[in-house]
């Protein structure tokens, strides 16, 4: 049995004498190679995805290459996003520095660059090179429609969600490329995206697009259900040139706050390896200041390449405000849960009000200011009472600290935030790596015109059509994106209990009609479970691509 | 609110009924587990500030009413062995999943069966054991001529309720055991239905005395419990006692060298050593008790105390000729959410194996595919939060890692122990230096595990680093 240490707590290694502190070196990524959607991300308000299917015969692929060779200084590298992402920043910094309250505004940030980004579907890939069956990833060479059962998607083919009836990347009907044309100004986008369908279509490749538009006005940035979409994103770890400090994720933490200033971005914004994004570099080890194991690049010829997840997420915001309002009624009723909202309950399941307040600081009501400020909105942990930072600059965080949750009594662990990223907390994959090695870049958009009245008993000119172009970008399909969705997001047990199915994009296919639950705590430590019969974020479409690097699509791809 | 008036065996399953006072020992031996597991944080808990001396927040439910309500939570993880996906990658880690290890290789992190010679060490070892550390273990029964699986079996009971059943002592710690009466013909009654009809009953006990034990004692790691088949829980660190330790372990609250709270799971299994630090299990575990021990509340195991698996995740799964996956799977003990034995097989009548099955389109070769899909778990209670206040007691052990090749993290050693050469102090025990950052690794001179070799018996601590504070 072991014996209890001494008091005497502090001593030197002997081994190497009083260690210098020292910053985690960040490794330069290639910048002229990896594609901007990949590092840092498009994060544009206007995107067009072009779907296209190419012709098998040999001399239209030919003349396919001899397109893409054409079209590949428009392809938007990390550097040329990077230079566009820190322009915006600083704009949008100056705007804020004059009216604080106002989030970073796209109308006015305008560049009149687009970005364009190619990536690829196994069975397209493989009509260029044959390759393309070495990459190692099951999930890539099967494809979203194969793997759609572990997804959590509906079988019958009679069913809303089945592959069977996708608008996109049916079985049978995969997509062998899909580029997404993204920047401020709408006109813009289409002009690119027209440019190149017609150029596809010159070359005999059956062409369609689908336009993605950030919502406007009071619900800017927002998603369809209502809520500030993408406030938590993983900062990529990484330099953009042999700098010391020329990150490509913004550091906001004061140096002399560590290792707070060595672990996040924005507060509570986890830098992570560039492994986890792209393959080639160094990803996720046991010490989130050390680099772990290289993200391998199998064939080599992937290296800086990333992997691109596309799921057409149809929403329907009147069936989620309905069910919002009726559960909230019948919860309201029973003891502990007096007073229960709609909104209240729609934040207890996203883990967030619709500000982007993280639900945890701001229990009793939603706050705005809080919500839209990006050194507070995603600074709070769950297992233990989150501390306050020392900001750069003199700034602060002035609001209310979030108290330790460690059994989600304030935030259920079955709202969504919780359900995707842990925090602090342990999970069932063990310790803290998975808050590190299981995180997404979601790069999408929403579609659709808005829903005017939320529970959906009026007219509705787009006859439902509206929801969420889910993008995201990960170095492993099936560690990452397939993990969430089906380990985490669909399980009622994981990642911890007391939690249950994801209520916002959860999916319980082993469940008789689907049906969805999650434990809610109220104030009297009462548990009841929330339940929603019917599914209300339906998967329409998408596919598995790979984001190849410029010399890839050179060199292996287009020669 | 009352005390407990009893611990119920494992899943309230019914076999120690059938032998008189079973129930009566099994309730003893449970409180007498609680009772050392307690006793044994004594000297380790802090005092806060003012006070003479800390509060042990790990209570005995059948000996310490409360007074209030206990909030359950249940602390889950995935039952494929996370040690060996990090140790080897997951295509080698279902391979070695699948097969058992000389009980030489559990004191050794480096063991590794491909290593050069090594192979011929092994063969000498007297027993085996299944190298699935997080409290989930199966045995797979292939066709002999073509490999085919034809059926995989799963159980979280652990080796204490079949000793109990057979009769025997039970060790605890040094010098500390319980006795139980016992019937080894139930334990035979029940190998013979389980697992084959064939079991006698010398094979279940050791045939001479050795250190492993006595002759006539029950053996954890008979043949129908390792090479022919699987009845419960055996590899060493998969007991009840270590379960218990591990809980009362971590609620001690821990503070750095700098007094700040050891918050994180890796940082806190690290610096109190109470397990593996790579596990899935060891660190959820630990850090779930410890948050509810920083939000100063009494923690306890939940009645009735024992391993169970939670479900099994079938999405994905597709088995041909139409058959529901949900008719591949049997519970044959335990029930629904308390699940400790279950089998996985296709219906009978059916010409299809287990190796038709698909899970993402990917055909089932191994046993561990099913194992990611399962989910284990123990049920933890709080009670009284804010009751407590207890000062931060210093880290016993710290952990290492080798940057060169940073995908795990080592086995704790002791806090005052120099960092093995190549190595550096992972996750703040010990900022790394420049110097260490460039350091070249040392893997190429370990050395072949080659013993001497430990009496085999489940061990009553979830830590393998038995050097820990020497």
């Amino acid at each position: 049995m072991s014996e209890r240490r001494s008091s005497a707590i502090r001593r030197a290694s002997p081994m190497t004498g009083t260690p210098a502190q020292q910053a985690p070196v960040e490794p330069v990524l290639d910048m002229d190679e990896i594609q901007g959607i990949a590092v840092p991300g498009f994060f544009k308000p206007h995107q067009t995805l072009v779907y296209v299917h190419l012709p098998r015969q040999r001399d239209a692929i030919d003349k396919f290459r001899g397109l893409l060779r054409e079209f590949l200084p428009a392809v938007a590298t990390a550097a040329k996003t990077l230079k566009d992402r820190r322009e915006h920043r600083q704009i949008a910094a100056s705007l804020r520095a004059v009216s604080p309250r106002r989030r970073a505004p796209a109308r006015q940030a305008t560049n009149r660059e687009v970005l364009v980004a190619v990536a690829f579907s196994a069975p397209g890939l493989l009509k260029l090179t044959p390759g393309a069956s070495e990459i190692p990833s099951p999930a890539f060479q099967g494809g979203m429609a194969a793997r759609a059962s572990l997804l959590g998607d509906p079988r019958g083919r009679g069913a809303d969600g089945s592959p069977a009836n996708w608008v996109v990347g049916r079985p049978g009907e995969e997509l062998d490329l899909l580029i997404i044309v993204a920047g401020d100004e709408r006109e813009l986008v289409s002009t690119e995206a027209e440019a190149i369908i017609k150029r596809l279509l010159g070359i005999g490749a059956l062409v369609a697009k689908q336009d993605g538009d950030a919502r406007e006005g009071k619900f800017a940035g927002h998603e369809h259900f209502g809520f500030d979409d993408g406030v938590s994103q993983p900062g990529i770890r990484g330099r953009a040139s042999v700098a010391a400090d020329d990150f490509v994720t913004n550091r906001h933490i004061d140096p002399s706050d560590r290792p707070a200033a060595w672990l996040y971005g924005y507060p509570g914004q986890d830098l992570v390896w560039p492994g986890e994004f792209v393959l080639g570099y160094p990803a996720t080890g046991p010490d989130p200041l050390l680099p772990g194991p290289l993200s391998r690049a199998r064939p080599a010829w992937t290296r800086n390449g990333s992997f691109l997840v596309y799921r057409r997420l149809r929403q329907d915001v009147g069936l989620f405000w309905r069910t919002m309002r009726d559960e909230a009624g019948r919860l309201a009723k029973l003891d502990g849960f007096q007073g229960l909202t709609e909104d209240r309950l729609a934040a207890l399941l996203v883990g967030r009000w619709r500000s982007g307040a993280p639900f945890n600081r701001v229990p009793l009501g939603d706050n705005e200011d809080l919500g839209k400020n990006p050194l507070a909105n995603n600074n709070f942990l769950f297992d233990s009472d989150s501390p306050k930072l020392s900001l750069m600059n003199g700034q602060t965080d002035p609001y209310d600290m979030a108290k330790a949750d460690p059994v989600g009594i304030t935030c259920p662990w079955g709202a969504h935030i919780r359900k995707v990223n842990v925090r602090d907390s342990g999970s069932d994959i063990g310790g803290r790596v998975a808050t590190y090695s299981k995180r997404l870049l979601r790069v999408g958009v929403p579609f659709g015109q808005s829903l005017e009245d939320h529970y959906g008993e009026g007219r509705d000119p787009q006859n439902g059509d509206r929801g969420l172009l889910f993008l995201s970008i990960q170095s492993s399909i099936e560690n990452q994106f397939e993990f969430l969705q089906a380990r985490w997001m669909n399980d009622p047990s994981r990642p911890k209990m007391p939690g249950g199915n994801d209520m916002i994009v959860g999916q319980n296919a082993a469940a008789e009609g689907g049906v969805r639950r999650c434990t809610i705590f109220g104030s009297g430590l009462q548990q009841e479970q929330v339940s929603a019969p019917n599914q209300w974020v339906i998967p329409t479409g998408g596919g598995y691509f790979f984001v190849p690097s410029i010399t890839a699509l050179r060199e292996v791809i287009a020669r | 609110m009352a005390v407990l008036s009893r611990f119920d065996p494992p899943a309230f399953m019914s076999d120690l009924d059938r032998i008189p006072g079973g129930r009566e020992q099994w309730h003893e031996f449970m409180s007498m587990v609680f009772n050392w597991a307690i006793a044994s944080e004594q000297g380790v808990v802090a005092p806060a500030a003012g006070s003479s001396a800390g509060t042990v927040q790990f209570f005995n439910a059948a000996a310490w009413d409360p007074g209030e309500p206990i909030i359950e939570q249940a602390v889950t993880w995935n039952a494929f062995p996370k040690e060996l996906l990090v140790r080897f990658g997951r295509a080698r880690a279902l391979v070695e999943a699948d097969r058992l290890w000389p009980m030489e290789a559990y004191h050794s992190e480096d063991y590794d069966p491909a290593k050069p010679g090594q192979a011929v060490l092994d063969a000498s070892s007297r027993s085996w054991y299944r190298p699935h550390d997080e409290y989930c273990e199966w045995h797979v029964d292939r066709e002999p001529a073509t490999g085919r699986i034809r059926k995989v079996t799963f159980t979280s009971e652990p080796p204490e309720y079949w000793q109990a059943i057979f009769g025997g002592e039970v060790p605890i710690d040094t010098g500390v055991s319980y006795r139980f009466t016992g019937n080894p013909e139930i334990v035979l009654d029940l190998y013979r239905t389980l697992v084959s009809p064939e079991v006698r009953v010398e094979d279940l006990v050791f045939s001479e005395t050795t250190q492993d034990g006595k002759r006539g004692d029950y053996n954890f790691y008979n043949k129908w419990n390792s090479t022919h088949g699987i009845a419960h829980l055996a590899a060493p660190p998969n007991s009840l006692s270590a379960e218990a330790k591990l809980g009362a372990d971590a609620t001690v609250l821990r503070g750095s060298a700098s007094g700040q709270p050891v918050a994180t799971a890796d940082a806190l299994v690290c610096c109190a050593g109470y397990g593996g630090p790579e596990r899935n299990s060891d660190p959820t575990i630990g850090a779930a008790v410890n948050a509810l021990a920083r939000l100063g509340a009494m923690i306890t195991l939940v009645n009735p105390v024992g391993l169970y698996m939670d479900h099994i995740d079938l999405s994905g799964w597709e088995v041909p000729d139409g058959i529901d996956p949900h008719d591949c799977v049997n519970i044959i003990r335990g029930k629904p959410g308390m699940i400790e034995r279950m089998v996985v097989e296709v219906p009978a009548g059916s010409s299809r194996f287990v190796s038709d099955i698909t899970i993402g389109g990917e055909p089932v070769r191994y046993g561990g595919q099913i194992a990611e899909c399962i989910t284990v778990k123990l049920v933890g209670g709080a009670t009284k939060l804010h009751s407590v206040q207890n000062g931060l007691t210093p880290c016993n052990s710290r952990c290492c890692l080798d940057p060169a090749n940073a995908s795990r993290l080592r086995d704790p050693i002791g806090w005052d122990a120099p960092t093995p050469i190549g190595f550096i102090d992972a996750l703040g025990a010990e900022p790394p230096s420049a110097a260490t950052l460039v350091a070249v690794s040392a893997h190429l001179a370990l050395p072949l595990v080659s013993a001497p070799r430990p009496p085999i018996r489940p061990l009553a601590t979830r830590s393998r680093a038995r050097r820990l504070l020497a």
